[in-house]
């Protein structure tokens, strides 16, 4: 019964060995299909980066297109044994224990291969867990320190007010009305200083519309500013009339009203307006001028095509008489006696 | 639109984007009045969050001003003041970027102030629609202009009186037989703090909710979203079931309203509604530091730093006690007592 157990058993350990052996089997044919260069990390120096000089530039292509012919010709070469990437690998792994074998030489100076390399798995498990848990505990440390020391600023942090705050709905009813007076208060303090925009109604209206009616002519506000500005040379009472002056043309100009207090602008536009007044009396000189001789050229020309046309009219009939004369042998009117006496 | 006279330095570049689409009217039909129209634009290169704070600024004034201004490094204030006479601009607000400072000046054209605000801080329309868990941008939110509402400034000092009349005219007036209620859906709110001389700027999207409907139903008759019957054993169980009011329906006692007329298809008129404020737009803190009489020039009527001066000079005349320190702090105290 035992050995049928065993038989059993060690039938089972045979299959189960098979199986490992074609798993792995298939993935060595795997491995062995991707090039080395691409499965295995390249331990190599990165001997180019952007900081080179133009010399040394030139130094590593040369040195990258010897490497590149080299590896060529070794590839092809059928007398060097081509090394296929599960044989790197092995060759890697190899290096390694090795490795680890040093290290716990040094350390336990223990012989046993197995037992040292499951401990130093352990260790090294151990010493990843923990480095990595002492990274994450650096990493949080770092950016703390780096939100504390960018200094607080008022911007509403988005995560932080997304939580809404739900009060405690049984105290709520006793809160909600103290609450209630306190806005009232509040509502009234603040409604003793509260200034709106612009309504209009139709009663009162505003008062630039208003003062219309007394626009001055420029002229009289060129004199007005000019007093003005001498009330402001005034020694005695300029600086006050200047700064209630200032302030007041700044209100109204600020409400849209238009204050003509700068002689200087109110002399030119004066100017302009004469300038603009002497053109149109020109212009219209020149119309009127232009008609008149318009005119004149008609009438002209009618005189002269009615004076025309009786002259024709005249000769027309001179010409009708004559014809009528124009006899063979005969040179038209009788010119008076042939012998006259003379 | 009018022919822009052409500079003898260089052509305007200035392409507003009104003049391909219909021309805004310049007058306001109904009232009559002049429409405020503003520009907002900057004369030096700004930096990036600097350039999104002035396209909030661009859409906060819409719908009277250029969107998409294209100013180029060669358009001098001359150039702008130019095309801004045959256009109807009336208002321009310059951002400038110093090392030490970012300023925002506030000037009436042709000839008007201009107030010189220094701003400490500011934060974009996107920062604040992050901030939010439902930000609220309803299609036609700047179709219309906004309201305005200016709090502590007081009628005592000259600078802020000023202030408030240059806010004031920059938004057009409200008719109020005219008016529609659903065109008022943005504010703009200027809080001014004694103590520290600063200015809160803020922009809220108005929102209109019926009060006094429990909130399943409220939501039910705006969304239409089918409610969940599941654990009910009866319609009447929904309609009558008394929930909690919203949060804060205890607090805004004061702040419902009630309206005249219908308002889409929740707020009927004549029953109280609450007036819910959501913030959108840019968000600045700032202070009123130079007033001038004229565009970017013209003589200073007001100095933030003249108080400086003053205690500077003060401190000249303890030191030295020279005649016309005496006398140079003696006319700005009573400049001090005029203002």
């Amino acid at each position: 019964m035992a050995k049928k157990k065993e038989k059993v058993v060690d039938s089972g350990l045979d299959t189960i060995k098979s199986t490992v052996h074609h798993h792995s089997e298939f993935f060595d044919t795997l491995v062995e299909l991707i090039p080395a260069r691409f499965y295995l990390p390249d331990e190599t120096e990165r001997k180019w980066f952007p900081g080179l000089s133009k010399a040394q530039k030139a130094r590593a292509k040369r040195k990258t297109t010897e490497n590149l012919k080299k590896a060529r010709r070794d590839r092809l070469d059928p007398e060097k044994s081509a090394l296929t990437t599960l044989d790197l690998l092995k060759q890697k792994i190899e290096k390694e224990k090795k490795k680890l074998s040093n290290v716990v030489a040094e350390d336990d100076d223990d012989d046993d291969d197995d037992e040292s390399e499951e401990e130093t798995d352990g260790r090294k498990a151990k010493s990843d867990s923990v480095t990595y848990e002492e990274l994450r505990q650096r990493l949080h440390r770092k950016i703390d320190e780096l939100k504390g020391g960018r200094g607080g600023s008022e911007r509403p942090r988005s995560h932080e007010k997304r939580k809404k705050i739900v009060p405690n709905k049984r105290k709520r009813e006793k809160t909600v009305e103290e609450e209630e007076d306190k806005a009232k208060l509040d509502v009234e303090e603040a409604a003793k200083d509260l200034t709106y925009g612009y309504v209009k109604i139709d009663d009162d209206e505003e008062h630039g519309k208003g003062s219309k009616k007394r626009r001055l002519s420029k002229s009289r506000e060129l004199e007005r500013a000019l007093k003005l500005e001498a009330a402001k040379k005034d020694p005695e009472k300029g600086e006050v009339i200047a700064k209630k002056h200032s302030w007041q043309a700044a209100t109204s100009r600020a409400a849209g009203i238009k204050v003509h207090d700068d002689p200087k602008l109110l002399k030119q536009s004066i100017h302009k307006e004469k300038k603009r007044q002497e053109k149109n009396a020109e212009k219209w000189k020149e119309r009127v001028e232009g008609q008149q001789k318009v005119r004149v050229e008609k009438q002209q020309k009618r005189s002269g095509n009615i004076a025309e046309r009786i002259e024709q009219n005249k000769q027309r009939k001179i010409a009708k008489r004559e014809k009528k004369l124009m006899r063979p042998g005969f040179e038209g009117r009788k010119e008076g006696v042939i012998n006259d006496g003379k | 639109m009018g022919r822009f006279k052409n500079n003898k330095k260089g052509r305007v570049n200035v392409k507003p984007i009104a003049m391909k689409k219909n021309n805004q009217a310049n007058v306001d039909h109904v009232t009559g009045d002049k429409i405020p129209k503003s520009f907002v634009f900057s004369r030096t290169k700004l930096p990036a969050s600097v350039k999104q704070l002035q396209m909030d600024l661009r859409k906060l004034m819409l719908p009277y001003t250029a969107l998409s201004l294209k100013e180029k490094k060669r358009n001098t204030l001359r150039d702008f003041l130019n095309v801004s006479g045959p256009m109807g601009v009336t208002h321009f607000l310059m951002l400038k970027k110093t090392a030490s400072a970012l300023s925002l000046r506030v000037a009436r054209t042709p000839q008007g102030p201009t107030l010189t605000f220094k701003i400490h801080q500011y934060s974009l329309a996107s920062d604040i629609a992050q901030s939010q868990l439902r930000p609220r941008c309803p299609p036609d939110l700047f179709k219309n202009p906004p309201l305005i509402v200016l709090s502590g400034f007081g009628t005592q000092e000259l600078h802020l009186k000023l202030a408030t009349i240059m806010f004031q005219n920059i938004f057009p007036a409200i008719d109020i037989n005219t008016v529609k209620l659903s065109t008022c859906q943005r504010l703009v709110l200027l809080n001014y703090n004694k103590d520290t001389k600063l200015i809160d700027f803020r922009h809220y999207s108005i929102r209109l909710q019926p009060v006094g409907v429990s909130r399943r139903l409220r939501k039910f008759v705006e969304k239409h979203e089918v409610p969940d019957l599941r654990n009910l054993q009866d319609v009447s169980d929904f309609v009558t079931k008394a929930g909690y009011g919203s949060e804060s329906e205890g607090d805004e006692e004061a702040a419902t309203v009630t309206l005249s007329s219908d308002l889409g298809r929740v707020n009927r008129g004549s029953t109280k509604s609450a007036v819910k404020l959501q913030e959108i737009g840019p968000r600045m803190t700032m202070q009123l530091v130079k007033v001038e009489e004229g565009l970017c020039s013209g003589g200073i009527i007001f100095d933030e730093s003249e108080n400086g001066d003053e205690k500077i000079a003060k401190k000249k005349q303890n030191e030295d006690g020279e005649e016309e320190e005496g006398e140079e702090g003696s006319e700005e105290e009573m400049d001090e007592d005029l203002e």
